[in-house]
């Protein structure tokens, strides 16, 4: 029997499609952490095997998945992968390295040497929170009027990560973008996200249609995956004069649009990733 | 030897202003980097061999550590120990693994978690920020009602680390704790920081005076050092019946407090051991 930890503070429709699939298993035991409700000793296990992080707070998965560092338990995504894709900066250093086309960036500090890595890379740039989802203040900058007022708005943000400013090149994509759901390398499915608006997040108002799998698409996909250490990640990406560009990848992701769009069982093939992570090790 | 050693700080204080003159008297070729006006891309050329990181943000010095890691150069200190020192659930995560003994603690996500850990753990508490240092925003927790008003306010704080709580049982020191400072795993000198108030960073008014090595503190020192990674540290230690207790370890040291009561030219020490780390 196979204990499944899994992590969450919020019931969304796709943590309902995971639970019910984990139910469903004779084999597995179903573990829930509400993380508002868990109080976690430097050295604890939680008396789980598998870990599937489906909480919506970063900092809370990064934090929790670094207390279970160096126990037997696997995390679905681990604490190096969440590092990673739950940090832009990161997500677009690791592509880099590994040869995967992603967007050029550039990296400030202050709102004084922002302005002028905008002013470098030429208007109109995406001013992004390193640590941000579901589409939240990303700005598109068209002009130097604009970048002065959104850059002293965000110093004026409260949080810590506000203070490093992460520039990046705008991509003339068509209206829409496309996420693949990539278990461990392998992409089980992608979904065009279509939106008039310029950010095509579901969660924003894109609309989400089956895009079928190429071996470019493929490949691309596992390329990104291992760049930033597999697992079960959602790797968006869009589709330029060149080829295809990775701009992000989420752990703990979505994919109420891509059940909408698709007819596999994407809940119960991330279930099986999970399941066959914890019996091989 | 000649090199170029960058230097990364957004302000100059006493303990830049020293290690600049340091690197002269050695005839080390100083480029100062001054992260206010950095632009850094993913990749990228740098004019020195080796960086040395001075810089008091800790959200820019992780950020610039590693993209100027990334870009192929050396680093004092390596990002992977800022990661961990500049964290306290991630330092003590690592003191434990190491079996260092280090106050006990326990991590909660939300306000009602928290209190309940914190009703477990037994008054006197202590709640710190995740990140953060100079005794900034460490409360010490004696009753219930103080914790709720505390933890209530702590929610309010808006920054993202906030809502993890970090919770250490509060430990009788006689008055004072220890910092070692521990150059490549080697300690170099201690000092007391001794005040009335329970928090004793100097930042906080704490004064210093020498703290004579003894067997016990470079051993648990320099363990500490290496459960994090090594590099240039200063490990606070707390005394109590029981023996020492580790209970941080700083990544950007603060030594300008130090020099005179141990009478060890402190920057001289990390300028040598920034040769060192070149040379090997």
């Amino acid at each position: 029997m196979i204990k499944l930890g899994f992590l969450f503070s919020r019931l969304r429709v796709e943590e309902k499609h995971l639970i019910k699939e984990i139910e469903s298993r004779d084999d597995t035991k179903l573990v829930m952490l509400d993380s508002r409700k868990l109080v976690v000793d430097p050295k604890s296990n939680l008396n789980i095997d598998v870990l599937l992080d489906r909480e919506i707070s970063q900092s809370r998965a990064l934090h929790l998945m670094q207390l279970l560092k160096n126990s037997h338990v696997q995390c679905i995504n681990s604490y190096e992968v969440i590092r990673i894709c739950g940090d832009k900066v990161f997500t677009s250093k690791a592509l880099r390295e590994a040869g995967v086309p992603t967007p050029e960036v550039k990296v400030a500090f202050t709102r004084e040497s922002a302005l002028k890595a905008i002013e470098d890379m030429g208007y109109p740039v995406v001013l992004k929170p390193v640590d941000g989802s579901w589409g939240r203040l990303i700005a598109k900058i068209e002009n130097r009027t604009a970048a002065e007022a959104i850059l002293e708005h965000k110093s004026y943000l409260s949080s810590y990560y506000h203070s490093i400013f992460y520039i990046q090149e705008y991509i003339h994509k068509p209206d829409r973008d496309i996420r693949a759901l990539v278990l461990d390398g392998n992409t089980i499915c992608a979904t065009y996200r279509t939106s008039e608006n310029w950010f095509t997040n579901v969660a924003r108002g894109g609309k989400a249609i089956k895009c079928p799998l190429t071996p470019e698409l493929e490949d691309i996909c596992l390329k990104a995956s291992q760049a930033v250490g597999d697992g079960a990640l959602a790797i968006d990406l869009m589709e330029t004069e060149d080829g295809y560009t990775v701009h992000e990848i989420n752990c703990s992701m979505e994919f109420k649009g891509s059940m909408e769009a698709q007819s596999i069982n994407i809940p119960g093939m991330i279930i099986d990733y999970c399941i066959s992570q914890a019996k091989y090790n | 030897m000649s090199f170029r050693l960058g230097l990364l700080f957004s302000r100059i204080r006493m303990e830049e202003k020293m290690l600049i003159q340091e690197a002269k008297n050695k005839n080390i070729d100083l480029v100062k980097i001054d992260s206010r006006k950095l632009i850094m891309g993913l990749s990228g050329n740098y004019n020195f061999d080796m960086l040395l990181e001075r810089e008091v943000s800790h959200s820019r010095a992780l950020y610039a550590l590693n993209l100027f890691q990334g870009c192929g150069f050396k680093a004092l200190n390596r990002y992977d120990v800022a990661l961990l020192c500049g964290d306290k659930v991630a330092t003590t995560k690592a003191l434990e693994d190491a079996n260092i003994p280090t106050p006990k603690s326990k991590v909660a996500f939300s306000r009602e978690s928290a209190i309940q850990a914190i009703e477990e753990m037994g008054y006197p508490v202590v709640i710190k920020p995740a990140i953060g240092s100079w005794g900034r925003l460490l409360a010490k927790v004696n009753d219930r009602d103080s914790a709720e008003s505390l933890l209530e306010h702590k929610e309010h704080l808006g920054s993202y680390y906030h809502s993890i709580f970090y919770i250490q049982e509060y430990i009788k020191k006689p008055g004072r704790d220890i910092r070692a400072f521990v150059f490549g795993n080697k300690t170099i000198c201690a000092v007391y920081r001794s005040s009335l108030h329970w928090i004793t960073n100097t930042s906080r008014g704490a004064k210093t005076s020498c703290c004579a090595l003894t067997p016990e503190i470079i051993d648990l020192s320099e363990k500490a050092s290496k459960a994090v990674g090594g590099g240039i540290l200063a490990i606070d230690l707390m005394e109590t019946d029981d023996g020492l207790l580790i209970n941080e370890v700083n990544y950007t040291v603060e030594f300008r407090n130090s020099i005179q009561p141990t009478g060890v030219n402190i920057p001289e020490e990390i300028i040598k051991y920034v040769i060192e780390v070149v040379e090997s």
